[in-house]
């Protein structure tokens, strides 16, 4: 690739326009061509994985957007087209055009039926994933965000198991009704804008000057949660999820985990928490609760479980538990912490859908009690596996301890009034009991399957790990300890934006909290301006909405 | 050499059993035996040679200053997180740091040496094992974690190890994974072992949150400022060294089997008989009685938290050893006396003998190992794979010369023989024991004394008697497994044992008489100071643990019998008599178990059934975690999916089902939809509806009440009775004006209010009347005053006929920045006042007058509906003393700009 071009300020667009492009051609091949079809999605696949590594020419440690594009898109409503990354989307991007070819690699010779289709829809999911990590616009955000679900929906309900229409529907319509809500948040937001600025914006970076009064605060932040909970999804909007992943295809299940989830918790980390701090930290520890509920609930939800691709569901809504509590602890490296168990959490997930779909193709059951003693004849995939499970349970050397020890040691050290005050430690107490019950359905998990004789006569002759099932897997393996034992590649450049999120949150939440009170003391307006000038780091000097105006 | 290299032989340490374990562990399967056997063996050879060489060299360098010598070296950054401090954030690295000082080095060491005598073992013992590979694999990277945990120089690395050791236990126990029972067994003891990591993770958050650091030397240097309480959530429990040292004291007692979580260990023995000596026997278990030394200045700052050890060990020394005199199998004897010993190290440490536990962690993994292996070694002969019950065996003497010699000598160790090695550990514990017993007065924990002191006595006689019925049942007498012997053939006719026992090979022989042979001199390094011997043991422990005051008054004192030192030798005599002569009078050759016979039946079956403690966990706690797993599964799948999918899902459908249902072409169906609209149409038009609305501006408030059909109004607004909007002439006159205003005067009013703004921006409304009285605390913002509670006078107010006075809380308060001083603050109507401290919440207290008005419609029907509402107006006041107020009121007023 012509190396002016990566050095270009278009480097966002480009990764956005290569699975484009790859949808294009996909979709002039003629469909009887599967085995082109599908080197030619993976191949622009990888190229866009590797396309993704000059995003890391930017230096990070400014904890500010790099490679920012921004194209007015309808300038009577403030829309733009406005793209950019930083530390926190950073990983997240790579995240995404790391799994996406293996996601579709995996599924190589499991989708025998409308090839085509299926990679199509696997690009566009690529597309428009990345495309709701680096906007920077509300407008343009939600758009990709709706974007996802459209193939997703194809994915589970086309290629997927015997319930697949009931699981795709539910998947669907739960999603929609958060993301409806979401969006008339935004068009509020925008509406309390244009009472204060004069003109209409989407503009990431400037509504988060807006300081909002309290209860309007509450409202909007509610909506935005709803949206966002619904994806992660958080305990008790979790209910989708194990239906969706049982009924999806290998394939579709490694996105949904891997990276789909993520987006919840990006959205809070991205748009919820800075736009509404007041509210966030009023209803923060309260979602960290939840976040509690879920890791203990989901992990006894998975004990019991007999499908194993059910209990790695279940697993996902323990392990998200813990991603929320460490995202509201508002630590430094609490939130980093999370940030990183984000990564984690889609390595190691990722790997366990990989894995349990191997057994699937070739046995076509996935219930516990139809395996045992595998170990026996497939000892590289049981050393696969119980790597992976190890590292899903946080052990020490292996990715998801790194991440599981910053967010307990941020929510056990998060005492101050932004944070969880004098809840921190009694937080840790209930959370770190999950470190007990991971151990006890993970390892019931691989009891289950691996050891114990073989009591299944389909069992005798299984195939070991095929040379595709092991190139799929060497990644997140080589992942899983790289960012065990060196998290310092993936820390180093997210910290400092993280930081800045932190320091940022709460600048701001003082400066809404000093704009509440005034305003409790029927102070106008002008003067709580002033005031909120100071305090607001950005390049922009902050603006108040109107009470009356805004809320009213 | 120079300093660098051996900071390099220090990461070789661990790196070279790493390397055998991945190389063994990915290519072993396809590799010759005899590469598997030299790159298990060798790393670990090489392993330990460097580390005897690093070791030299610390002991060349000990007493060449204070701290003694260490070699320490920091690999690189692992990550890092950063504590908020008052001045902003302190960053607390975690480095992959490896340190060897004494402490950390004779750990080193035995773990290297034993582990490489185990090793030599295995290869003999495991000869014929088609997982060959795997199990050097495994051990090798044992080895490699076990390492990491001893040499780990802060908390997190220290626990890569810890979770590491964990995870090869649970891998070597289920080794045989094809047996369902061993596979379970593993996973019992990952579980159990979790559990106590749970409280390590918990105790380190304690730690750094407190001392900001993770680094051990910093812990033990921060230690004497842990007094301070600590806090969860807002209820104090104990000081933080208590809570550190009890939290780390729960995975010591999952790591090392101490009671609650011992009950892992006995199923462990499920594993290959070098993996119970190596792992848990000689090094993993002992990995908690080095983390309490290893901090031990934290556990010494805490009197309950020691006193919790030393209860906790005494008690589990002497239940395990009740345990292990009903045993009939070798390995489950030695399991329960594992668990047992343990106890005696954690007694020690409880009683403040640091030095004296770690002692005997070093000399039991020699005793130990060797009976464990001498077990293993019994076990092939008769060709047992699970264990060998040692009413079935016996004369083995004249069979196994080699192995009985040692298993005599381990025997005799363990038991506390004077001169074995074991009889100096146990005597220093019972000394430590003894000296806390007779301490003078600032050491008032003497009962805690005296107790470990009588329940370790009672252990130590029900250990010497366990391992010598061991003994003699098994060596003495003649082989009752022979062909013709009395239990040659079990229930169904097989052979249980082989009939012909014969000595196992020299790689497997060789290893046990090393070990035995430890067995009798390792005690040596640390022979009682009271002879007037030199204890050398105790003068490298002094450099790298803590010792309580009283052990240290007592070291210090010149060389001879003192009164805790003969208490402890009679007890240690003592208990080594009684056990062993028991044991010979019950059990020399002999066959039948006498000491059953003549023990009361249902408490030998109780001990016998391990005091059905499993039973117990069982029924109170995993079943009924199970039951609450299961209804959590199901009540997901259930209730939690049907009240956000299905009941809205069914809401939906229902709706649908109901429209269509009525534009269904009949048209009674249609009749029947109109007269319900037509009832609901009447019925808005017939029944009048006021919905009074009002806006007050200070003293005026404007009303505004609904418009409706024929709608005519009549306003009361002080609803006094009589209506005020058309004035009442006579009767009942209602008018059009339906949103009038009304300015109101004192005399309307019904009281004074005062109104505190809420967190959620609405005003509190609090009625004053002339007599004072307290605010609700629940009111006014947290922390603005001062506690009620404690004496202070609560804030209090009330209407004095002119103004309203409000008595403040005794706590310095300020309005808006001012400091206020008067007691009483005078408040007139509408004056605001900012209340609460400089630094924390601050809330606005204005006063109002309380009025209320009535509106009274009527329609075209006739029919009439009343509706009232309370207002607060703010009426201007009278003042005509207004000057007495003006300088306050000026304040407030610079404040607010």
């Amino acid at each position: 690739m012509n190396p002016s071009l990566l050095q270009s300020d278009h480097l966002l667009s480009l990764l956005l326009a290569v699975p484009a492009l790859g949808a294009f051609v996909v979709l002039f091949m003629p469909r009887q061509w599967t085995r082109a079809l599908r080197l030619t999605s993976v191949g622009f696949m990888l190229a866009e994985f590797g396309l993704s590594f000059s995003l890391l020419s930017a230096d990070y440690s400014d904890g500010g957007y790099h490679f920012v594009e921004k194209v007015s898109w309808i300038e009577t409503w403030g829309i733009s087209y406005h793209l950019g990354v930083d530390g926190i989307s950073l990983w997240l991007v790579f995240l995404t055009t790391l799994l996406t070819p293996i996601a579709l690699f995996v599924s190589w010779t499991s989708i025998k039926t409308k090839v085509k289709e299926y990679a199509l829809a696997f690009l566009m999911l690529e597309l428009a994933m990345l495309g709701a990590f680096v906007s920077l616009d509300l407008f343009l955000f939600y758009v990709f965000w709706e974007l996802m679900l459209v193939p997703m929906y194809f994915i589970i309900g086309v290629w997927g198991g015997a319930q697949r229409v009931y699981a795709a529907v539910k998947f669907f319509i739960y999603t929609m009704v958060g993301s409806l809500l979401m969006l008339v948040a935004i068009l509020y937001l925008v509406g309390a804008y244009h009472q204060v600025a004069g003109h209409y914006s989407f503009d990431l970076l400037e509504l988060r000057h807006l300081i909002i009064p309290r209860g309007t605060q509450i409202w909007l932040f509610l909506a935005f949660i709803l949206a966002f909970a619904i994806k992660v999804p958080m305990f008790p909007f979790h209910t989708w999820l194990p239906d969706a992943h049982t009924q999806a295809p290998t394939g579709g299940s490694v996105i949904l985990a891997a990276v789909m989830l993520k987006l919840g918790i990006y959205g809070f980390l991205r748009f919820a928490m800075p736009l509404f701090p007041l509210a966030s930290q009023l209803i923060g520890p309260t979602i960290a609760l939840f976040g509690i509920i879920g890791i203990i609930y989901g992990a006894w939800a998975a004990w019991v479980q007999k499908d194993a691709k059910k209990l790695v569901a279940y697993s996902s809504v323990s392990h998200m538990g813990f991603i929320a509590l460490g995202l509201f602890a508002m630590t430094e490296h609490g939130v980093n912490g999370a940030l990183l168990q984000m990564l984690n959490h889609g390595v190691s997930t990722g790997a366990l859908f990989i894995l349990v779909g191997v057994i699937y193709e070739r046995r076509h059951t996935r219930l516990f009690s139809e395996f045992g003693g595998l170990a026996k004849v497939m000892p590289w995939y049981a050393l696969f596996f119980v790597i992976v499970a190890l590292s899903s349970i946080g052990l020490p050397g292996t990715n998801g301890f790194v991440g599981e020890f910053m967010i307990l040691v941020g929510t056990f050290t998060s005492n101050a009034e932004v944070g969880f005050g004098p809840w921190g430690r009694v937080f840790t107490l209930f959370a770190a009991t999950g470190v007990i019950f991971a151990a006890v359905y993970m390892l019931h998990a691989v009891l289950k399957i691996f050891w114990g004789p073989i009591t299944h006569k389909a069992n005798e002759a299984l195939a070991d790990l095929s040379f595709r099932e092991v190139a799929a897997l060497l990644p997140l393996m080589g992942l899983i300890f790289w960012i065990g034992l060196y998290p310092a590649t993936f820390l180093d450049r997210s910290e400092d934006a993280v930081n800045h999120f932190v320091q940022d949150f709460t600048a701001k939440y003082d400066a809404s909290k000093l704009d509440d009170s005034l305003r409790l003391w029927g102070v106008p307006p002008a003067a709580a301006e002033a005031v909120a000038d100071n305090p607001a780091p950005g390049d922009a000097p902050s603006v108040v909405a109107d009470a009356a105006g805004g809320a009213r | 050499m120079s300093e660098l290299l051996y900071e390099r032989a220090l990461i070789w340490i661990i790196l070279l059993p790493l390397f055998g374990a991945i190389l063994n562990g990915l290519f072993g399967r396809f590799a010759n035996k005899d590469i598997v056997s030299a790159l298990g063996v060798g790393s670990v050879a090489a392993s330990f040679g460097l580390a005897l060489i690093c070791f030299a060299h610390l002991m060349t360098g000990m007493g060449a200053s204070e701290q003694g010598t260490q070699i320490a070296v920091t690999a690189y950054q692992w990550f890092h997180i950063s504590l908020p401090t008052v001045g902003g954030v302190h960053e607390v690295a975690i480095d992959v740091r490896f340190l060897m000082d004494a402490l950390s080095g004779l750990m080193t060491l035995v773990v290297t040496g034993v582990g490489l005598v185990i090793h030599i073992y295995s290869l003999g013992y495991m000869k014929d094992d088609p997982g060959y590979a795997r199990f050097f694999a495994y051990l090798n990277l044992f080895l490699a974690s076990m390492l990491i945990l001893v040499l780990g120089s802060n908390l997190p690395v220290m626990f890569v190890g810890w979770e590491g050791v964990g995870l090869c236990s649970y891998l070597l126990i289920g080794f045989w994974y094809q047996t369902p029972e061993f596979a379970a067994a593993g996973k019992k003891a990952f579980i159990a072992n979790r559990i106590g990591d749970f409280g390590v993770l918990i105790g380190m958050f304690i730690l750094v949150s407190a001392v900001g650091s993770f680094e051990f030397a910093d812990i033990n240097h921060a230690a004497p400022a842990l007094t301070q309480p600590f806090f969860l959530g807002s209820w104090q429990l104990g000081t933080l060294a208590t809570a550190a040292a009890l939290f780390l004291f729960l995975g010591c007692t999952g790591k090392s089997a101490q009671i609650p979580l011992y009950v892992w260990l006995p199923d462990a023995m499920a594993g290959p008989t070098p993996v119970s000596a190596l792992i848990h026997a000689a090094t993993m278990v002992t990995a908690g009685v080095y983390l309490t030394c290893r901090l031990s200045p934290v556990f010494l700052e805490s009197p309950t938290a020691m006193a919790v050890i030393a209860v906790i060990g005494s008690m589990t020394a002497l239940v395990a050893a009740s345990i292990a005199v009903a045993q009939n199998e070798m390995k489950k004897i030695l399991a329960y006396s594992t668990v047992s010993q343990l106890g005696f190290m954690f007694a020690a440490v409880g009683v403040g003998a640091f030095s004296a536990g770690f002692f005997h962690v070093f000399t039991h993994a020699f005793f130990k190992a060797c009976l464990f292996l001498a077990a293993g070694s019994v076990m092939h002969a008769v060709g047992s794979h699970s264990d060998a019950d040692i009413f079935k065996l016996g004369g083995l003497r004249k069979i196994m010369p080699r192995t009985h010699a040692a298993f005599l000598l381990a025997s005799l160790s363990i038991a506390g023989v004077p001169l074995f090695a074991g009889f100096f550990s146990k005597d220093e514990i019972l000394l430590g024991a003894a000296e806390l017993a007779y301490a003078p007065e600032p050491f008032s924990a003497n009962w805690v004394g005296w107790f470990v002191l009588i329940v370790l006595g009672i252990a130590a006689t029900l250990t010497a008697f366990y391992m010598f019925r061991m003994y003699f049942l098994a060596f003495w007498g003649d082989y009752r497994s022979a062909e013709g012997g009395p239990e040659a053939h079990d229930s169904d006719g097989h052979h249980a044992y082989d009939p012909n026992p014969h000595e196992s090979p020299g790689s497997m022989t060789w290893p046990l008489l090393i070990l035995g042979s430890g067995a009798l001199v390792v005690g040596w390094l640390g022979l009682p100071h009271e002879w007037g011997l030199p204890n050398w043991w105790a003068g490298w422990m002094s450099h790298s643990i803590a010792s309580v005051p009283v052990v240290e008054a007592a070291e210090g004192a010149e060389a001879g019998i003192s009164l805790p030192f003969v208490t402890s030798m009679v007890f240690g005599l003592t208990a080594v008599t009684v056990g062993i002569g028991a044991a010979f009078k019950l059990y020399f050759n002999r066959s039948d178990d006498r000491f059953r016979d003549a023990m009361p039946r249902g408490l030998y079956q109780l001990m016998a059934d391990k005091w059905r403690v499993d039973e117990l966990y069982q029924r109170v706690l995993l079943r009924p975690l199970a039951a609450l797993a299961a209804f959590v599964g199901w009540i997901d799948q259930t209730f939690v999916d049907m009240l956000l999918t299905r009941i809205p899902s069914q809401l939906a459908l229902l709706s649908g089902f109901v429209a269509t249902r009525i534009q269904n072409g009949r048209v009674y169906t249609y009749g029947a939809v109109m007269s319900v609209g037509l009832a609901l149409v009447t019925w808005y038009f017939v029944v009048p509806r006021p919905l009074l609305d009002a806006e007050t501006e200070g003293a005026t408030a404007s009303f505004e009440a609904a418009a409706g059909m024929g709608y005519a109004y009549r306003w009361d607004f002080d609803s006094d009775g009589t209506w005020d909007a058309p004035l009442q002439e006579h009767g009942e006159s209602f008018g059009a004006d339906r949103s009038p205003s009304h300015e109101y005067g004192p005399e309307a009013l019904k009281s004074h209010v005062l109104l505190i703004a809420q967190e959620d921006g609405d005003d509190a409304r609090f009625v004053l009347t002339d007599e004072p009285q307290p605010l609700p605390e629940s009111l006014l913002p947290a922390g603005w005053m001062e506690d009620p509670s404690v004496g202070a006078t609560p804030p209090s107010a009330f209407f004095d006929g002119e103004r309203v006075i409000l008595r403040r809380n005794s706590a310095v308060v300020a309005t808006t920045g001012a400091l206020v001083t008067e007691e009483l603050i005078p408040l007139s109507m509408g004056e605001r006042l900012l209340l609460g401290r400089l630094d924390t919440n601050r809330t606005s207290i204005r006063v109002g007058g309380l009025v209320e008005a009535t509106v009274e419609v009527e329609n075209s029907f006739g029919n009439r509906a009343r509706q009232s509402v309370e207002l607060v107006v703010n009426v201007p006041p009278e003042r005509p003393e207004a000057d007495a107020q003006a300088s306050l009121t000026t304040t407030r007023d610079e404040v607010l700009r």
